[in-house]
């Protein structure tokens, strides 16, 4: 049970880690696309806030529980 | 890849060598993964109805191989994930687990040799059947509002927070969760049977090559075997790892609180 359990786990926080960065990520591609034009800090700030966030809800959903 | 081979030079192993022309016939239905995927259904289907039809209280070695893989699903995967529940869900586990677990082998039993999974529109279907599974167990459980509130809000946040994190959340559910489960199992597939190309076609060109070359040949068909042995464990684990995560996300939609 608690091997199983663990790997899950993993691959379950290794989901968020990556929709973290795919969703906010994405989106401040879009905007550096569609809006700036030229430079891809907003990328960037979504990288680093989608890999915040979903820090975050592993935090929540595996440590405070 | 190929564009680079010169004259008598080495040719790696590339995305080309996947692409099997028909075994027969000039369809797109007689290509080998095709074939194989049959065979596995036949194969699996006479295992089972043999082990399971003189079924007696001392079992024939038959019976014991047959119980042996059905238990383990039923009481690893089944019953200790998912809990109460568990046997309505035993069925998809255990076919799932047996098709998987056969299609990744037929990568290395000789002649067959190709794991259908390494064309990756193989798992996609794979990983619909427990994406469809979990979200319609959860719709029925809990109702779609209460479901779909219990994926994308997180309880015990503030309000604000929601605009972060409940994107991820639905991306997680309905993009990802199917996504990784199908990619993990073909780039596994994919790249075993790439890694098995390079050291046995590596080995075959260093044997033709100058004496120099003839000496370091059977390293690489050594090494060959070694990874042979090597890709049956991927394999196992990763016929594994599928059923797991889909009991997993299975009992997540059958639990109240995510």
């Amino acid at each position: 049970m608690a091997r199983s359990n663990e790997e899950g786990a993993m691959w379950s926080i290794f989901g968020y880690l990556l929709s973290g960065l795919l969703v906010w990520g994405g989106i401040g591609a879009a905007i550096d696309h569609w809006v700036m034009h030229r430079n891809h800090w907003f990328m960037l700030v979504g990288f680093l806030l989608g890999m915040g966030a979903s820090l975050y809800l592993v935090w929540l959903r595996f440590v405070k529980e | 890849m190929r564009a680079f081979a010169f004259e008598g030079g080495f040719v790696p192993p590339s995305t080309a060598d996947f692409n099997l022309p028909p075994a027969f016939g000039n369809s797109e239905f007689t290509t080998k993964p095709i074939l194989l995927v049959f065979l596995s259904v036949i194969l699996i289907s006479v295992f089972f109805i043999l082990s399971s039809r003189k079924a007696a209280v001392v079992p024939s070695k038959l019976q014991f191989a047959g119980e042996l893989v059905y238990g383990f699903v039923r009481n690893d995967l089944g019953k200790e994930i998912i809990g109460a529940e568990f046997m309505r869900f035993v069925p998809l586990l255990f076919s799932l687990f047996t098709f998987i677990l056969t299609n990744n082998i037929f990568g290395i039993v000789p002649l067959l040799q190709f794991p259908a999974m390494s064309h990756v529109s193989f798992p996609y279907v794979l990983a619909a059947f427990p994406f469809i599974a979990f979200h319609y167990v959860g719709i029925k459980k809990q109702g779609l509002g209460h479901y779909l509130k219990g994926i994308a809000f997180m309880p015990g946040v503030p309000k604000a927070v929601y605009i972060l994190l409940t994107p991820i959340e639905i991306a997680t559910f309905f993009l990802v969760r199917p996504l990784t489960l199908s990619l993990r199992l073909f780039a596994n597939m994919f790249a075993g049977h790439l890694l098995l190309l390079v050291f046995i076609m590596g080995g075959d060109h260093l044997i033709k090559g100058v004496i120099g070359l003839k000496l370091v040949a059977p390293f690489s068909f050594t090494l060959g075997i070694v990874m042979t042995f090597f890709e049956f464990m991927v394999q196992c684990l990763q016929a594994y790892i599928f059923t797991l995560l889909s009991a997993l996300y299975i009992a997540g939609a059958l639990s109240d609180e995510h």
